[in-house]
């Protein structure tokens, strides 16, 4: 049977209630209150904002010096239950020393509890999901940097999980690895997992992320759909790109109106870029610019993506310092 | 929010017991220290000597051999026997876990491996247990294991009245070995987990030993006492075994106090691995 996986229950969510963390007094993560819905959810941020921790959190690796965490129903601090509904790959390259690819999914997995049989079966499953069928008898301390990202890959995916927690999974994965990595998330969360993803690789993020949680320094700056969040950032004007075929024309009337704050020819000189506080108000005026014999191409918001949401809002915040 | 249909199903089957888990970090310990040709000759060598024993044993009841040699007997079985015994195979399993011991969890830590361990179901205990069951196994099987057999083939060649007025020293031979295994695994995991390079580890462990007993004969012969004897955790060993064979030399350290020395050594050892033994690691300065 299928469920439907937008259920809001704490039984299908991942719920951060007034968490933080601190390691002795240094700030891990500070009066985090997140609720995650299945998907795929990024967490982006710069060295030391507390992504990991916030991982290491929600997978019981790190207990919250305050506040409560739940996922999918169950606290963190029940490993024998979270362990079989949750995946974890750490960001760092650790295995143990001349161990087979097979060999280090199959062993842990028996850590899992798995059987023999169970545990070769979900191995070998786990191994051709990431690609790796060929070099699966092959030392790891042999592998590429991308083939031990996706060898841990297989490790946090072998056992089936519901919720899967990937510390920087695209780091060294050559373009074709990275694409193929990335339709195997978008397949994961369309079967309704829960996926968190923590990347310095910030278009990817726009590419695979359902929702998006930016931290800085300890704290959550924002949270929810990209574009949701660029909306709710009022200090800095919304930039749309409108491909035209007389863009002088076009930036001439648009600085007539008092809701748009820039207007520029673009690079190329086949469009305009527009800075306006009031998005809403520019593509109605928009409209009427069409009926005069502007022949518009495309509109499409410039500046709706992880990126320039990240330097607006942790990009301004680090200059301060 | 982007809506999806749940279309995955989870593992739902049993799984094996939680307390066994252990055996599985235990298990590829196992392999990883077999893997060493040093490791693996010394660990024969130590059979050597039990492997002798056993002979010496054999022709001490043979009479035959005790005539040709014309004596009646060529030593005693006793408590002091099987105290030299196990002294000499405690010699070799302090190399052994001074080799195979200090990389057992220093790797782990050195590759901030502990995660991947703990984000199983799967503890900080049962890790440790599964590191320490590799030492007390491979520790086991040099001593009191052989020991016992030696008892066994005594027994079966003195007879019955020989084994119910001796059978405490098999209590003794357990419980010795199993006290100084327990300090020599402890010592040894906790060296490894405070220190990242195996054979720094190693060389520590070697220092906890030589270092404390030299340091604790100037606190003797500065002060005249018997107190340096403390740091000396050989002698410690050495005064519980004593007073486990019941060998009539004196100790410069009583037997309680040794036990307790001992103990305080064990519980200083796991407070240094419940502090190292964590899933993250903070960096400061």
């Amino acid at each position: 049977m299928s469920e439907n996986g937008s259920g809001k229950g704490p039984e299908r969510q991942i719920i951060f209630e007034d968490v933080s963390k601190f390691y002795g007094d240094v700030l891990g993560v500070n009066r985090v209150n997140l609720s995650i819905p299945p998907g795929i959810t990024s967490l982006v941020g710069p060295n030391g904002s507390g992504k990991t921790t916030l991982m290491n959190l929600m997978t019981g690796l790190v207990r919250p010096t305050r506040g409560r965490i739940s996922v999918l129903g169950i606290a963190p601090d029940q490993p024998e239950q979270l362990f079989r509904r949750v995946g974890y790959c750490t960001q760092f390259d650790s295995f143990p020393r001349g161990i087979t690819g097979y060999q280090f999914v199959y062993s842990f997995l028996r850590l899992s509890g798995h059987r023999h049989a169970e545990a070769h079966d979900l191995a070998e499953q786990a191994i051709e999901r990431v690609g790796l069928t060929e070099a699966a008898g092959r030392k790891v301390a042999a592998y590429s940097k991308g083939m031990r990202q996706r060898i841990k890959l297989a490790h946090s995916i072998c056992h089936n999980p519901s919720v899967l927690v990937l510390d920087e999974p695209l780091n060294g994965l050559d373009p074709l690895i990275r694409a193929e990595s990335i339709a195997l998330f978008r397949g994961l969360a369309q079967a309704g997992r829960h996926l968190l993803i923590s990347s310095h690789v910030l278009h990817e993020v726009d590419l695979i992320s359902d929702q998006v949680v930016l931290l800085s320094n300890g704290y959550v700056v924002a949270e929810g759909q990209i574009h949701s969040v660029r909306d709710e950032i009022q200090d800095h004007p919304t930039q749309i790109l409108i491909r035209c075929n007389k863009p002088a024309e076009l930036a001439s009337q648009a600085f007539q109106q008092d809701c748009v704050v820039e207007a520029r020819i673009h690079n190329d000189g086949m469009g305009v870029l527009v800075k306006t506080r009031d998005a809403d108000r520019f593509y109605l005026m928009l409209n009427h610019i069409a009926q005069n014999g502007i022949n518009i191409e495309s509109v499409a918001p410039a500046d709706a993506d992880v990126l320039s949401v990240y330097e607006y809002l942790v990009g301004s915040e680090e200059s301060t310092k | 929010m982007a809506v999806h249909k749940r279309s995955y199903r989870g593992y739902s089957g049993q799984l094996t017991p939680l307390w066994t888990r252990f055996l599985i970090v235990t298990r590829y310990g196992f392999e990883n220290v077999f893997r060493s040709k040093l490791l693996t000759a010394l660990f024969v060598c130590c059979c050597f000597f039990p492997f002798g024993c056993a002979v010496a044993i054999y022709l001490n009841q043979n009479v035959q051999v005790l005539a040709l040699l014309n004596i009646h007997t060529m030593f005693d079985v006793d408590g002091r026997f099987f105290f030299h015994f196990l002294n000499g195979q405690l010699g070799m399993a302090f190399v052994l876990t001074a080799l195979a011991g200090p990389g057992l969890v220093s790797s782990d830590l050195a590759n901030n491996a502990l995660p991947l361990y703990l984000c199983r179901p799967f503890s900080r205990v049962d890790y440790v247990v599964g590191k320490m069951t590799i030492l007390v196994a491979l520790l086991s099987l040099i001593t009191w294991a052989p020991g016992l057999i030696l008892f066994l083939i005594q027994a079966s060649l003195a007879g019955a009245s020989w084994t119910i007025a001796n059978l405490w020293m098999a209590g003794s031979i357990f419980v010795a070995s199993g006290i100084d295994i327990l300090v020599l695994g402890l010592l040894s995991l906790a060296l490894s987990a405070w220190i990242k390079r195996r054979l720094a580890a190693g060389a520590a462990l070697l220092g906890v030993f030589f270092f404390g007993a030299g340091f604790g004969q100037a606190i003797n012969a500065v002060l005249s006492t018997h107190i340096g004897s403390l740091l000396n955790v050989g002698e410690l060993m050495g005064s519980v075994h004593v007073a486990l064979f019941r060998v009539s030399s004196r100790p410069p350290i009583p037997a309680d106090l040794a036990w307790l020395s001992l103990l305080a050594i064990c519980v200083f050892c796991v407070m240094l691995l419940e502090r190292k033994v964590r899933a993250y690691e903070v960096v400061k300065g």
